[in-house]
Parts: structure tokens; C-alpha cells; sequence
């Protein structure tokens, strides 16, 4: 006989993000699971539409990463209808890709993530925010991080067409030429690009890295899995975001497959559990053996940490020369500390600010040539980028016409899913004793899932109705026999 | 750039989410050369760097309050929305992005208006905008011609 807790921190969709707690007769964890949105519906809905549509559909599924949606729906399309990009046309998304990796990275350390290490862990809840942020790192980096953002979007729109949902990925290339104007401007945001990279770095070093507390945490077991790492590399075995081989190293760091993204069905596999609507990745090759890790389980981990660690390092100078010191200071690779993906993340968002810089001073940018034209008939593609929050695959199916029949999609959060969930019960474990929940559960477990940056973008975007964290502990009958509930913290 | 921005907010593939970005494309011609008419599926801090430089906004969005009946519209003042914090920052929303708006000093719209409607269904993903909401799409569109 089991009771069953669920914390709930976003009700507005239901099944969204919630976390299910179940206790044994004792009243101690017997397991706790985190739900996360998956794409089956999605995939239903894709049915019946031209696949060329598909770049442009996708880019709806998320709120947060539009373009990582766009751009694997737009290389799937190349698959689907076996054409390449021309060098420029590849350029151009390279370039706007790495733009976005930039942006969206920022938004997350300044505005998602930091607030649990900027102002601090332990900090109240109502300073736990970008408001908070602020308060610890002053107006003026405020401004600065506003500006800089508002230039990374203002490139995408410039080589995209449109900032929020993309419009420019065709099979074979892109839509749209880059004037040399337009490459003069794209010059100077990267510029500037660059520099803010430097100076993200420079502020998790001041505040982040100066502070032992801070590095016992990230060090801390609580937020430790040994588990295996997936991530991109180019052909020297370097971090890219946009394309190359899926490299997989084991929890004592050595290269276990590294093999063609199109491959991935021989590869990875998906479990699932009775309780949970989400599929867990694992590792065919390992099979799949519970919520464990080490080496004889399959659970695998994706993520700025994941690409750090399956790399030899990073494809630009100042970025690498981050990565040597990361390394040096966190141990040896891989290291497997989950919040090491905040500091992970700002030494990519370096390296984004680099690649864009020389991507947009590249001659070839402004070439004619942007586009092959498909000449084949379609079939079947596989479209596979690095998105901020993991590996992210779009496989498409159609019929000669070129109308799908099948999708399957495999989103970042996905491959993370059994991680997050050993991490949430480790938390849960560590704090739910003989039945008593305490109120400090709420914190600690969504501070054991939000390293990870699990995905709710498609859940964020409507204003909030009533929107509590809540617990609910339900008896072996499933009835509800005790609601703890917080609702949010109302300003003065 | 014109000095007032329409933004309808929703995600078009999720049923009755849909509302702020149908207005938005009804009103879209009809505003041309008076307002910007943008519509999005972002979420609240990621949409900040949208309403810099604009005089005014006008926001139009699905709200689940679950107190009325699908459909209702209601209007909400930037003013009036409660200071509230949510429970993580990843689901910061409107009143966050205004008070960070306010601590920045940046170039912020004086007025900010919300029309905000009623929905019933925002679970499906490709269903179908639910009869009440469509049917509330014109008023919508009125009470947002009323305010320019």
C-alpha cells in the first residue's frame, strides 16, 4: 500500500510539469517522478500536412526555442527530400542559429537560472527572480543585458525574417539573401556579442566561483548523477550546435558510440512507465535498467554539461580557454554535477558569441547561391540540432507528394527525463520522512529540477490565473487527505 | 515603428489559446499606419524587449481563471494587476515584466492595456477554437477598436 504526493507548480496544463510523490507504509519515499510535456499529440497533428510546412508548424510547439524547432524541422526537410544546403545557405542558418544559442542562453542565466545562483539558493522566494538578479548585480548589467538581447533579436529578425517564429529554413538553404549592409550590421552586434560573453563569464566568476558556498553546492551529492552524456561534435570533436556526429561518453569519460544523428532510432530507445504518460530515453546498447545510474544503466543525459562533457573542447579560443579552466576547477571530465550546467551554459554562450562573429565576417555570407532546389522525390528525413536545452530530433515520413505520414519527435527534456527524475527523488527522499512533508519540499525539489531547465515553454505564455504550488498527499485509496498550498507571493 | 503596439498573445495550435492571436490578425490591416500588429507564443520576460519604445500597448490573451464562463472578456489595467511573483522564474508573466520594466527606467509604454478572455479548453493540441471563444472574437475586436 502506497500514498501518493503530487506537486503541482503549474496547474494551468494539467499533467505539465507536475511532480508525483508516492510513499510507502511508512510514510517514507518509495519513488518520486517528474511529468514533463511530451509531443504525441503533436506528432498526431503533423499528419496530413506538407512537410515543407513543418519548420513553420514546429516552431509553434515551444514558447522559448522557437528556432531550435525551426531549424531541426528545416534540416529533417533536406533529409525528407535529400538535398544539402549551399555553403551560404548553411552559413546563414549557422549564423542565425548561433544568434539564437546566444539569446536564449542569456535569457536563461540572467532571467531563469540565475536567480538560484546570483541571488542565492537559500534566498527568499520573492527575491528569487530576474527582480532579485538585479538587486545583486545592479541596474546598469540589467540595461546591459536588456540591450544586448534586444540586438541578438533585432539579427535574427535581419536574418530570419521574423525574430519569434522563424521563416526562413527551405530544403536546400534559405529564403532570404544577406545584403552587405546587413552584413556590416551582423558584424557589429557580434562584436558586441563577444564582448557581453566575456563579460557574463567575468560576472559567474565574480559571484558565482568567488563564493565557497556556492561551489560546495554545485559539488554537493545531492546534485550528483553518474550517468552517461550525449551531445554534438564537429569533426574534430568539438562542440556545434547546429550539426555533426552525436558522440556518447560513459560515466568514466570514455567515447562508448559516436555515430550519424539520421542513426539515432539504433541507438536510442524509449521506456515507459505506467505512471507517467512522458518516455524515457535510454541507451539500446545498455539497455534500459531503472532510475540508476553508472555504467550498467542506460539513463543518459543531454544539456550544456552533456556537451561539454562529450567534447575535446570548444571550437573557439576564448570559449575553450573557459572550458580548460572549467575542467580544471570541477575535476576531471566528465564531471557530473547538475547545477555545473549554469556555468556550462555561459562558457557556450561565449562560444555562440565567437562562431557568430566568424560567421558574419565570412565573405561567402553575402553569396547569391543560398539555395539548392530539391529535385527527388520525398521520403523519409531525420533533422537533429543541439537546442539550449539538449539534443533536440525531428523525423518525418511522407508519401510522395511530400505530405506526412508519420513524425517522431524527441525534444531536449526528453532525454533528460530519467535524470531529472532521479534527481527529484533524491530531493524528496531527503526530505519527506515518516509522512511528515514539509512545507521546504516545494524549494528543494524545484531547485533538484531546474539545473536541468526542463522545458514548459509551450505552458508559459498565457497570463496567470491562479497559478499555487501545491502538494497533494493522497491515501492508498487515492483520496486527498492533506493539501499544502502556496499560492504566489503577493508584493506589498 | 508607430507609437502603439497590439500584441496578441497565443499559441495557435492549442485550441482556445488562440484568442489573442486571431484578434491580432482581424485587426492587423485595419490598424495599419496607426499600430503595430505583432502576435506571439513567447512568455512574459522574453517579451519584454517587444514593447521598448512603444507610447502604449494594448495586449490581447487567453486567461484561465476558471470563475467565468468561457468567453468573458475582461480589461485589465498594467496598473491594476497585482505585483505578484510566481512560483519559479520560468513562469514569470506580465506583471513581472512590468515592475523590471519600471526598475530598468526603460523606455516603457505609459498605458498598458489587457484584454484578457475566458477560455475553455487550452489543452488540445490542433483543436479547434471552443464556440464561446470564437463567438467572443468580434467583441473582442470592438473593445480593442474603442480603446485605439
Amino acid at each position: 500500500m502506497s500514498r501518493h504526493i503530487t506537486v503541482d507548480p503549474i496547474s494551468r496544463l494539467e499533467g505539465h510539469g507536475k511532480i508525483d510523490i508516492i510513499l510507502n507504509d511508512a510514510g517514507d519515499v518509495e519513488r518520486a517522478y517528474l511529468q514533463i510535456p511530451e509531443l504525441r499529440g503533436f506528432e498526431k497533428f503533423a499528419e496530413g500536412r506538407q512537410v515543407e510546412d513543418m519548420p513553420q508548424i514546429t516552431s509553434r510547439i515551444c514558447g522559448v526555442c522557437p528556432m531550435a524547432h525551426h531549424m531541426a524541422g528545416t534540416k529533417a526537410v533536406d533529409g525528407v527530400y535529400g538535398v544539402q544546403p549551399t555553403a551560404t545557405g548553411r552559413l546563414i542558418r549557422e549564423l542565425a542559429y548561433n544568434t539564437f544559442m546566444f539569446e536564449d542562453h542569456a535569457l536563461h542565466f540572467y532571467y531563469l537560472g540565475g536567480p538560484d545562483f546570483i541571488v542565492g539558493p537559500d534566498a527568499p522566494k520573492a527575491q528569487r527572480n530576474i527582480v532579485g538578479v538585479l538587486g545583486k548585480v545592479g541596474l546598469e548589467v540589467g540595461k546591459k543585458v536588456i540591450a544586448m538581447r534586444r540586438e541578438a533579436r533585432d539579427m535574427m529578425t535581419l536574418l530570419c525574417g521574423k525574430v519569434i517564429h522563424p521563416v526562413f529554413g527551405l530544403p536546400g538553404g534559405v529564403s532570404k539573401r544577406i545584403s552587405a549592409d546587413e552584413q556590416k550590421k551582423a558584424i557589429e552586434i557580434s562584436e558586441k556579442a563577444v564582448e557581453f560573453g566575456q563579460f557574463t563569464l567575468q560576472v559567474f566568476h565574480d559571484i558565482v566561483l568567488k563564493n565557497q558556498q556556492y561551489v560546495d553546492a554545485i559539488r554537493s551529492d545531492a546534485y550528483t548523477h553518474k550517468t552517461y552524456y550525449m551531445g554534438m561534435v564537429d569533426e574534430k570533436n568539438q562542440v556545434n550546435f547546429y550539426d555533426g556526429m552525436l558522440r556518447v561518453v560513459a560515466p568514466d569519460g570514455k567515447e562508448f558510440l559516436k555515430f550519424k544523428p539520421a542513426e539515432y532510432l539504433k541507438h536510442i530507445a524509449e521506456h515507459v512507465e505506467p505512471w507517467s504518460y512522458i518516455k524515457f530515453c535510454y541507451l539500446k546498447a545498455i539497455g534500459w535498467k531503472g532510475f540508476e545510474e553508472g555504467p550498467q544503466s542506460g539513463v543518459y543525459s543531454v544539456a550544456p554539461l552533456a556537451r561539454l562533457n562529450v567534447a575535446d573542447g570548444m571550437p573557439t579560443p576564448k570559449a575553450n580557454e573557459a572550458y580548460q579552466q572549467f575542467f580544471s576547477v570541477l575535476g576531471k571530465k566528465p564531471v557530473h554535477h547538475t547545477l555545473a550546467n549554469h556555468w556550462a551554459r555561459v562558457i557556450e554562450l561565449l562560444c555562440a558569441a565567437e562562431m557568430m562573429l566568424e560567421q558574419a565576417k565570412n565573405p561567402a555570407l553575402t553569396d547569391a547561391k543560398i539555395r539548392n532546389i530539391p529535385m527527388t522525390t520525398p521520403t523519409e528525413g531525420v533533422g537533429v540540432v543541439e537546442a539550449p536545452r539538449g539534443t533536440l530530433f525531428h523525423h518525418y515520413w511522407t508519401d510522395k507528394k511530400g505530405v506526412v505520414t508519420k513524425a517522431n519527435l524527441i525534444v531536449a527534456t526528453q532525454n533528460n527525463a530519467a535524470r531529472i527524475a532521479m534527481s527529484v527523488d533524491r530531493a524528496a527522499k531527503s526530505l519527506i520522512k515518516a509522512g511528515k512533508v514539509n512545507d521546504g519540499i516545494l524549494n528543494r525539489i524545484e531547485m533538484a529540477f531546474r539545473a536541468y531547465d526542463p522545458c514548459h515553454g509551450c505552458a508559459t505564455h498565457a497570463l496567470p490565473g491562479d497559478m499555487p504550488l501545491v502538494v497533494r498527499v493522497y491515501n492508498p485509496q487515492h483520496e486527498l487527505v492533506q493539501e499544502i498550498r502556496r499560492d504566489m507571493q503577493r508584493a506589498s | 515603428m508607430t507609437k502603439t503596439l497590439v500584441l496578441g498573445l497565443g499559441n495557435e495550435i492549442l485550441a482556445d489559446d488562440a484568442v489573442g492571436v486571431l484578434v491580432a490578425r482581424q485587426l492587423k490591416d485595419e490598424f495599419a499606419g496607426r499600430a503595430d500588429v505583432i502576435s506571439c507564443a513567447l512568455h512574459g520576460l522574453a517579451l519584454l524587449e517587444l514593447f521598448i519604445g512603444y507610447e502604449r500597448a494594448i495586449l490581447i490573451d487567453a486567461i484561465q481563471t476558471g470563475k467565468n464562463p468561457p468567453g468573458t472578456i475582461m480589461e485589465l489595467r498594467g496598473e491594476d494587476l497585482d505585483k505578484v511573483y510566481a512560483p519559479s522564474p520560468h513562469y514569470a508573466g506580465v506583471p513581472e515584466m512590468l515592475e523590471l520594466a519600471e526598475q530598468l527606467e526603460l523606455d516603457f509604454p505609459k498605458e498598458f492595456r489587457i484584454f484578457a478572455v475566458e477560455v475553455g479548453d487550452m489543452r488540445t493540441i490542433g483543436g479547434p477554437v471552443t464556440a464561446a471563444v470564437a463567438a467572443a472574437i468580434p467583441a473582442v475586436c470592438e473593445r480593442v477598436k474603442a480603446v485605439m
